[in-house]
């Protein structure tokens, strides 16, 4: 697998006025280049909840650590990509496709790879999907080679109030925001929703009272998947991307998740701000990709010290 | 056809009773190893006109008996106490680089740098393992730990200049540590020699892995896989064995990395320490049979050189990982228990026909009674 090269903020230094500031000249920074710092954090925190939306959720009612959450985001990718370049038309207008064929694999890759073993041990289920993430990366690999793509897209940016934000990655933290809040309104306000809430609570609890369990997981993991496609159509939107860019969005994912505490949803998005900002801040004032060393070193303290996360979850026994 | 199966069906019986002899295991590795010990000359053999093993080039050999390798030091820890370690990259990644360093930096034997390299694995298994199981860390939430450690690390040596960063390091040539080329030098001009050398650790590694499982330190380490709490009540002290388990197997998968240091000509933390290493050091157990001795070492022959042909020979990138995905999904979801569990199996399906077969014969008996 290849080395990944976040360019989730772009160059900040070069966007921030034009000057092409570098850590290691700057010991005060200006109010602009906080401003604009946290504007960035903002909108990659909002992805980054995005991306941990399905993978909490799916941990959250099956106990499954479903490693293949970034392959899922690459064929979304990949599905936008092809089509638009195909047919010549607007990328926008394939993102609701994507989402739709990633609901359907997620589906059929719960069906075949992960139903058969709900009852085994964790690590079956761990290994499972990463043998999927192998299969659909290399897939898309060996397809599409591994060069970087982009979407056939102009997207420019606004200035608001000093700080300048790229259209792309507005429009992503507002699908991104949709999202999050479309399915929260979903698992809270339809019953469908307080199955899987109630199933994510207690399974056997949820058996019980009637719930077929069978079917909320295949749809637990199908929306999974579908969140995953959102967000894999969407990061495109303001950074180019190659088949193996689903394994940085994933590690990450799990370091939100897991500070946000697995299966919690308001702790992904809390998470996926904390993610962002440090990411964010991190590459701007540490020199190369230090800010990982950092996010790791959050994660590990995390599961040391504060297992459950941030606002609930907790290890299961 | 009947009897056919009725002779496969008493040679696996008998295989079955002779597996459960004492010296069945010790047995059967001596044959493995006296076959690998002589692979090199009889993979160009032809029989009938055809060489079956042509194809596999000493590279793929040696690439397979270091996954093997690290498969026998992952199960140590994962297969027989039961704590699912998912990054033994970390381990495998401070053996090169403990290795390179000691060459490139201070020209000093590979050989201490892969001592020096396998004390320091140990002890980050140690501390990996102090934090973790004192905080009761189990199940997924061990595993990621172990894989952000290894992540970690990855990050770390990218961004320290002092260690190589990004670009790693160059195996220096032997002059420049050592007189020539050689067993001090751990460089030689063929690879013949470092098959050999690989096939000694991985027999070193074995041999360890099959005395502990024989001894009370290996019942321990089952009765913590079996039931943690039973083992616990019983008085075994489950937190300082699994520490023993986790240091002794991240100092053996460190030899493999040290050994990947001096065969490779580049080192670079994208190569020791990447995700998909984790699941490399261990898929030959889990194919093989996780917990077995002989599990990883067959393991690793029937993934491995098939994978590395498909790499190496095949112009196609991805495939080799395409095979790797769907061996992880068919082996996890259709045998668990490894290959080394398929003789067991077959018998207990050639005896369920059997009765199915008698049983039909009996209902016509009785039907034509009537």
């Amino acid at each position: 697998m290849q080395t990944w090269n976040g360019q989730a903020t772009g160059e900040i230094a070069i966007l921030i006025d034009g000057t092409t500031a570098t850590a290691n000249q700057i010991s005060l920074p200006s109010p602009g280049i906080i401003l604009q710092l946290i504007v960035f954090g903002l909108l990659l925190g909002a992805i980054y909840g995005l991306v941990a939306l399905g993978l909490t959720m799916i941990f959250g009612v099956m106990d499954v650590i479903n490693f293949a959450h970034g392959a899922f985001m690459v064929v979304a990718m990949y599905v936008v990509w092809a089509l638009s370049s195909a047919t010549g038309l607007s990328p926008f207008l394939f993102i609701p496709l994507a989402v739709v064929v990633l609901f359907g694999l997620g589906v059929a890759v719960h069906l075949i790879t992960i139903k058969p073993i709900m009852e085994a041990p964790q690590e079956n289920q761990l290994i499972v999907t990463f043998g999927v993430l192998l299969i659909l990366v290399s897939s898309i690999e060996l397809y599409f080679s591994p060069d970087p793509q982009n979407y056939d897209i102009d997207l420019g940016s606004i200035a608001v109030g000093g700080a300048f934000i790229p259209e792309g990655q507005l429009i992503a933290m507002i699908i991104a925001v949709v999202a999050v809040v479309g399915t929260w309104l979903f698992l809270k306000k339809t019953m469908l929703g307080r199955a899987i809430r109630g199933t994510a609570d207690n399974r056997d609890g949820a058996q019980y009272v009637g719930i077929n369990i069978q079917r909320i997981d295949y749809l637990t993991f199908g929306i999974g998947a579908a969140l995953a496609g959102l967000a894999g159509a969407a990061i495109p939107l303001f950074q180019t991307f190659d088949p193996f860019i689903g394994d940085a969005w994933l590690i990450n994912a799990f370091v939100v998740v897991v500070l946000g505490g697995l299966g919690s949803f308001p702790g992904a998005l809390l998470g996926g701000m904390v993610i962002g900002f440090v990411e964010v801040f991190g590459r701007f004032f540490l020199p190369g990709s230090f800010y990982q060393v950092v996010i790791f070193g959050i994660f590990i303290l995390v599961l040391l010290i504060l297992p459950q996360g941030l606002l609930g979850g907790g290890p299961s026994e | 056809m009947v009897q056919v199966s009725d002779r496969l069906e008493s040679a696996l019986a008998r295989y079955g009773a002779f597996r459960k002899q004492w010296y069945a295991t010790p047995l059967l590795l001596t044959i493995i190893f006296v076959i690998l010990t002589a692979l090199p000359f009889i993979r160009g053999l032809a029989f009938l006109g055809i060489a079956p093993l042509a194809w596999l080039s000493l590279n793929m050999l040696i690439v397979t008996l270091v996954w093997a390798t690290t498969a026998q030091a992952w199960n140590i820890m994962s297969g027989y106490t039961g704590q699912f370690s998912f990054g033994h990259a970390a381990f495998f990644g401070l053996g090169a680089y403990a290795t390179i360093i000691a060459v490139s930096e201070f020209a000093i034997s590979p050989w201490i740098g892969m001592a020096i390299g396998s004390v320091t694995a140990g002890l980050f298994g140690l501390f990996i393992g102090a934090v973790s199981f004192r905080y009761k860390l189990k199940g997924h939430y061990f595993a990621l730990a172990t894989l952000a450690f290894a992540e970690l690390l990855r990050f770390l040596f990218n961004n320290i200049n002092a260690v190589g960063g990004a670009s790693g390091y160059i195996r220096p040539l032997p002059v420049e540590y050592a007189d020539d080329h050689g067993l001090a030098a751990f460089q030689f001009t063929s690879d013949l020699p470092y098959y050999y050398i690989i096939l000694t650790f991985l027999l070193v590694v074995t041999i360890i892995s099959f005395v502990i499982k024989r001894s009370k330190l290996g019942l321990y380490f089952f009765a913590i896989r079996e039931e943690e709490r039973a083992a616990a009540a019983v008085g075994i002290p489950t937190y300082r064995y699994k520490l023993i388990g986790v240091t002794i197997s991240a100092g053996l998968t460190a030899w493999a990395g040290a050994f990947w240091a001096m065969y490779f000509e580049t080192i670079r933390p994208e190569t020791v320490f990447d995700l998909l290493i984790n699941v490399e050091v261990l898929l030959p157990a889990i194919v093989g049979g996780i917990g077995t001795v002989i599990g990883p070492i067959i393991g690793s022959f029937i993934v491995t050189p098939v994978a590395e042909f498909a790499r190496q020979s095949v112009d196609l990138h991805g495939l080799n990982n395409i095979i790797y995905g769907l061996v992880l999904v068919a082996i996890v979801l259709y045998s668990p228990k490894g290959v080394i569990s398929w003789p067991a199996r077959v018998i207990e399906l050639l005896r369920e026909r059997t009765r199915i077969l008698n049983r039909s014969t009996t209902e016509q008996v009785s039907s034509d009674d009537d």
